[in-house]
């Protein structure tokens, strides 16, 4: 195979992505942004930095420098309001890939805002979703694009390496200057320092967090500080399969809910991205043969049923997460919000699931040869 | 490939990727060091301090004490109170940005000197005649019943005079 082909094979096949897949994938990004991700989450935020003194507004280097100041509220109010129309449009799947690119840079624009305070968040993974993702055809099937036969394409898988190349890059950069740091050095145990800072200086105190703080265990707190950054550097090689590269994945989820259940840090922000590498074709085909099983019901009709029962789940799963959390119904001691402690739980379970499911398998392969 | 995207392109996009990201994370390292962290970027957070030595830890943390005259009154609140709306993630930089040195304090405008003295006297219940920002560096050790505070020095103190 020549270099040309190696590379080929590589950016166009190593993930596999069908037009249903990619639809629910689409489906549920939208709903999980609207839902939980929109910056400033709610225009309280933004109406607080748009009366902060100009003094406040410290962007960093970077296109919002040509301000002096913070936008007005009406300004904010004017790209929150196409943050969510494009929302909207991107989860019905209308004129879908430029729906998508408007949530992608408006989320950017109402992110750098937030930013300009003096300190950047490390979220670009959000806006970034969209805005790759638009190039997948993410909107070639259960969609208003489809429904009007507007394109009939297929779907891209390419789109899903760039998002895989951005995230092991991004990990490599949090892992990289640990080394520098110190976080290899015996004689300290800087994830125990970290936790201490989240808890005294902080005060995220809840779930795991006492506890922890006072687990003082000099061998256990250094091989976490070595598996912290093992796992960082390693999502590079991840990168030669998508069976590795998903594996890395899994073990995001459970180094965020350890971080979560101990740092009360949940980067929920991060699951959007990962939520992108769960194999979305297996679900849709695994509830679609469910429901024509059921329902005796084929072909288009049946498909368009299971997209929307999908759609209906999703909904009826994550809107009473998002109503509770929004009145600040559950945890205290913490910032920690209702809903990044369900989602991340929800996802550490799942991960755990398919660990199981996928172990379970390899013994009855075994034991079948 | 459709809608005008063809597999050279798609090519040359990965190729301008797999160079672009080091160069960018290599600015970002040195924009970084004589400014501050530029953004967009594409990098997550290092997290690279290491507070715990030996048989302790040291963190620091930051005080807004407001006075009257004289200190008849004064009331000592967190950064997080005097400024509630910025998250919690964002504090320690916010206050590292505008308050961490005396040259930048003393640069505030009257606009945002008035601006501090109206939140902060909402907070106190008083009107303030002054603002410390004190710079707390606590000292831990570890005990058999968890983390204590063995020391707390003050080291910065940077004064706003309403």
């Amino acid at each position: 195979m020549s270099l040309k082909d190696s590379f080929d094979n590589r950016i166009f096949n190593t993930f596999s992505a069908s037009a249903e897949g990619l639809a629910l994938l689409r489906i549920f990004s939208a709903i999980f942004i609207l839902f939980f991700l929109i910056p400033g989450s709610g225009m309280s935020h933004f109406a607080y930095l748009s009366t902060l003194p100009a003094d406040f507004y410290a962007p960093p280097p970077g296109p919002l420098r040509l301000m002096e100041s913070f936008p007005s509220l009406s300004f904010f109010q004017v790209v929150h309001t196409v943050l969510i129309l494009s929302l909207l449009a991107m989860l019905l799947g209308y004129h879908t890939r430029w729906a998508s690119v408007t949530v992608g840079l408006t989320i950017l624009i109402l992110q750098g805002f937030i930013y300009s305070v003096g300190k950047v968040n490390h979220e670009i993974v959000v806006p970034l979703v969209p805005l790759v993702m638009a190039f997948s055809n993410w909107g070639a099937a259960f969609s208003v694009d489809a429904w009007r036969n507007k394109f009939s394409i297929k779907p891209e898988s390419w789109p899903v390496m760039v998002l895989a190349i951005f995230i092991a890059f991004m990990m490599f950069t949090a892992g990289f200057p640990k080394i520098l740091g110190g976080w290899l050095d015996p004689s300290t145990q800087a994830a125990q320092g970290h936790l201490f800072n989240q808890f005294f200086i902080r005060e995220r105190q809840a779930l795991l967090a006492g506890w922890a703080a006072g687990f003082d265990h000099v061998i256990f707190w250094e091989i976490l500080d070595w598996a912290t950054v093992l796992f960082e550097i390693g999502f590079i090689v991840a990168l030669c399969k998508a069976s590795w590269f998903r594996f890395f994945t899994g073990l995001a989820v459970l180094f965020h809910f350890s971080t979560m259940m101990t740092l009360n840090i949940a980067f929920l922000p991060n699951f959007l991205a990962y939520a992108v590498f769960l194999n979305w074709d297996k679900f849709y085909n695994s509830v679609h043969s469910f429901y024509s099983k059921r329902t005796g019901m084929r072909g288009e009709k049946s498909a368009r049923k299971t997209h929307y029962m999908i759609t209906g789940i999703f909904i009826l799963l994550l809107l009473p997460v998002q109503w509770m959390s929004s009145r600040n119904l559950g945890l205290s001691n913490s910032d920690l919000m209702l809903h990044e402690f369900v989602l991340v739980t929800a996802a550490f379970v799942l991960v755990l699931f398919l660990a199981l499911q996928k172990t379970v398998r390899l013994f009855t392969a075994e034991s079948s040869d | 490939m459709q809608n005008g995207i063809t597999k050279t392109s798609v090519r040359t996009l990965f190729l301008v990727l797999l160079i672009y990201l080091p160069i960018q994370y290599a600015a970002v390292g040195v924009v970084g060091y004589y400014d501050a962290e530029p953004w967009p970027a594409f990098v997550f957070p290092g997290f690279k301090s290491v507070y715990v030595y030996g048989d302790g830890f040291e963190i620091t943390r930051t005080v807004f004490d407001v006075e009257t005259l004289h200190r008849q009154r004064s009331y000592d609140m967190s950064p997080q109170e005097l400024f509630p709306e910025i998250p919690l993630s964002q504090i320690p930089g916010f206050v590292r940005t505008h308050f961490s040195d005396e040259e930048a304090v003393q640069s505030i405008s009257r606009e945002g000197a008035e601006w501090l003295r109206d939140k902060s006297a909402d907070i106190a219940g008083f009107e303030p005649h002054a603002m410390h920002i004190i710079e707390l560096t606590e000292q831990y050790i570890h005990t058999e019943s968890g983390p204590r505070l063995q020391m707390a020095l003050e080291t910065g103190r940077i004064t706003i005079l309403f």
